[in-house]
């Protein structure tokens, strides 16, 4: 009997010790992270010895203020119990004053005031919000007491923000380093370019099919439809797909056919009419160009898709061009386009709709294919040298790759460490 | 001067934005977002010359009966409704009761779906055209192809044998050659776009300022 009670007492004790309360919160340091905005703070801590009595914690809370106040404000979400760092953003640079907080599974929530109805005058929200405000203060004292008093809560803490002027992580600075060479690089490739050297290109079939694509669509008397994509003017791939638009459309005047341009985005279809109007002007042809050929059909991306079909079906494009950032009605077009049996050229570094546009098309122009082709169709040696540019650097990625693999499987994280981008 | 000032513009606020990248100071990033909004403002004033263009492109061809004017006429009844519903719901539009989230809900997202649902049918006559095998790489990707296909389906599971390994073929070729072809065009893409960004910058590209004379 006293060997049943014996365990009897270590069982219970021992399922005590798993409802342990939290501990002291020890430790509190508050720094300014590594390329801050001066607006950020990460927080640190460490918990002291676990005491076995007392409620249960059902989590941390932080709370903020500046030195020379007294309230505490409560920021950020709840964070679990066993939490040792964190980080807030503040209102305005300077020293700010931290405290961490236990808040037990018998806290009750923050209270609220009675809701408001939806038509409540402005002076009925602020006095809500002024005894929101109030009771949240109340709330956030009795919490601090309580913890205080259990001995689960930290000292207070101080930090002070710090801005930087640059970003000096390994992986920013990498990428700062690719820039400027990508850059002088075009600098040296041009000079050369100017001074008669030849700079080759392979040969990229869907390129030279525009040219041609344009010739067929002369010689039966259809007009040509060209696609920028559906995505905003500020998305590389529609800047790409405008300076591609702009030697189109001197093709199409040179050629004396008619180019429609479906645009999906109202400012994408401004800068397509002045580009396209620029075409038609340097080809000589002012007179040719036709600004409702120019269309604004839909921002809604089906919608779009449905009114660019319309056109495909009524006015039977001989050539369809596709050009810039697309989406899931990349198959809808390549595919109407197909059942018109039109010639279809397609080029978006868009790697889900790639697939699509290679099954449906005729010629596909696979990422930064998509960023060649102005320079290739202008041929201009200031724009071809930054194919040259970015072409070395692409091998010096490759390099780095391959040795990377090699260094990783070896243990060795030096290159991995190196081109991460975090922050 | 007609180009030297957007090349200018361009060049300016182009650097700007490229230095948020590497610049984290609250100051530099609130004088960017500043900028974006500017480009935000400037693209909502876009829909109104967008809706202009519509109705200029598509009134006058409604007016002379061209082919398939009924679908243009509809389209801008569409248009107008749309706009005097939503004018009139005002900021509570999209709350339910509104007309404007009746027709949301019961013409837009239906028509929406169906659009989307046709893809259905389309990736069929598609794959049905491409997946012929030519030559060996037509034929490898039309193993992979199938394979994935009978994998990813409960049916794959249950054929005997090697429907317990068809889940790790599948998994091997979605995360080891897939992943490799999609992160290679990622970084070219990624290269590409960077000299795209820097020719606009360095005003080496100039088609895209546009202009009416040669």
């Amino acid at each position: 009997m006293m060997k049943t009670l014996f365990r009897t007492c270590i069982l219970f004790m021992s399922l005590l010790s798993t409802a342990a309360t939290a501990a002291p919160i020890d430790n509190l340091t508050i720094v300014p992270p590594k390329a801050s905005s001066g607006l950020n703070l990460s927080l640190s801590w460490t918990f002291g010895e676990a005491t076995t009595s007392g409620p249960e914690v059902l989590g941390l809370r932080l709370l903020r203020r500046l030195p020379s106040e007294t309230e505490w404000t409560l920021v950020g979400e709840p964070l679990a119990p066993d939490t040792t760092a964190t980080s807030d953003t503040v209102p305005e640079t300077g020293t700010w004053a931290y405290k961490l907080v236990s808040v037990y599974t018998d806290t009750p929530e923050i209270p609220k005031p009675e809701a408001l109805s939806e038509d409540a005058s402005e002076e009925e929200q602020a006095s809500f919000d002024a005894e929101a405000a109030q009771l949240r203060t109340a709330w956030v004292q009795t919490v601090i007491e309580r913890s205080d008093a259990l001995g689960d809560d930290s000292d207070m803490a101080t930090g002070t923000t710090k801005a930087s002027w640059l970003n000096t992580n390994p992986g920013h600075l990498l990428l700062l380093a690719l820039i400027a060479l990508v850059g002088g690089l075009m600098m040296v490739y041009t000079r050369r370019a100017q001074r008669g050297e030849e700079i080759y290109i392979r040969r990229i079939p869907g390129i030279d099919a525009i040219e041609e694509g344009i010739g067929r669509a002369t010689e039966m008397g259809k007009p040509v439809l060209y696609v920028p994509g559906i995505d905003d003017l500020q998305d590389i791939q529609t800047i790409a797909s405008m300076l591609i638009l702009g030697q189109v459309s001197k093709t199409v005047a040179e050629y004396q056919s008619d180019l429609i341009v479906s645009c999906c985005i109202p400012i994408v279809r401004e800068v397509a009419d002045e580009v396209v109007k620029a075409g038609y002007f340097q080809a000589g042809h002012p007179d040719a160009y036709n600004a409702s050929n120019i269309r604004f059909i839909s921002s809604e991306q089906f919608a779009f898709c449905a009114g660019t079909n319309g056109i495909m079906l009524r006015e039977k494009p001989a050539t369809n061009i596709y050009f810039g950032r697309f989406f899931a009605e990349s198959l809808i077009l390549a595919e109407t386009g197909f059942v018109n049996r039109s010639i279809q050229i397609a080029g978006t570094a868009e790697a889900t709709q790639l697939p699509f546009f290679v099954a449906a098309c005729d010629y596909t122009l696979i990422g930064e294919e998509l960023f060649a082709v102005s320079a290739y169709l202008s041929k201009d040696p200031r724009l071809v040298s930054s194919l040259k540019a970015s072409d070395i650097v692409k091998v010096l990625c490759v390099a780095a790759l391959l040795l990377g693999t090699v260094l990783h499987s070896m243990g060795n994280t030096f290159l991995v460490d190196l081109f991460k981008i975090s922050g | 001067m007609k180009r030297t000032v957007p090349l200018l513009a361009s060049f300016i606020i182009g650097l700007v934005m490229v230095g948020e990248f590497f610049i984290p100071h609250h100051q530099y990033r609130a004088m960017t977002n500043e900028f974006l909004e500017w480009g935000l403002i400037l693209s909502a004033g876009a829909f109104l010359l967008g809706l202009v263009n519509l109705v200029q492109v598509n009134l006058p061809k409604v007016q002379r009966r061209d082919t398939d004017w009924q679908y243009k006429a509809i389209m801008l009844v569409a248009l107008v409704v749309t706009l005097v519903i939503g004018f009139a719901g005002g900021t509570a539009r999209q709350q339910p009761g509104y007309s404007y989230k009746w027709f949301f809900d019961y013409v837009f997202v239906p028509l929406n779906a169906t659009m989307f649902a046709l893809l259905a049918f389309y990736i069929a006559s598609a794959a049905f055209r491409a997946f012929r095998a030519r030559n060996l790489e037509a034929t490898v990707l039309l193993s992979a192809a199938i394979l994935v296909m009978i994998a990813r389906v409960p049916i794959g599971e249950s054929i005997p044998v090697v429907g317990d390994y068809l889940p790790q073929l599948m998994n091997w070729i979605m995360d080891v050659p897939n992943t490799a072809a999609r992160r290679a065009i990622f970084i070219g893409a990624a290269l590409g776009a960077i000299a795209t960004g820097l020719r606009v910058i360095l005003g080496l590209e100039r088609s895209h300022l546009g202009g009416g004379e040669s």
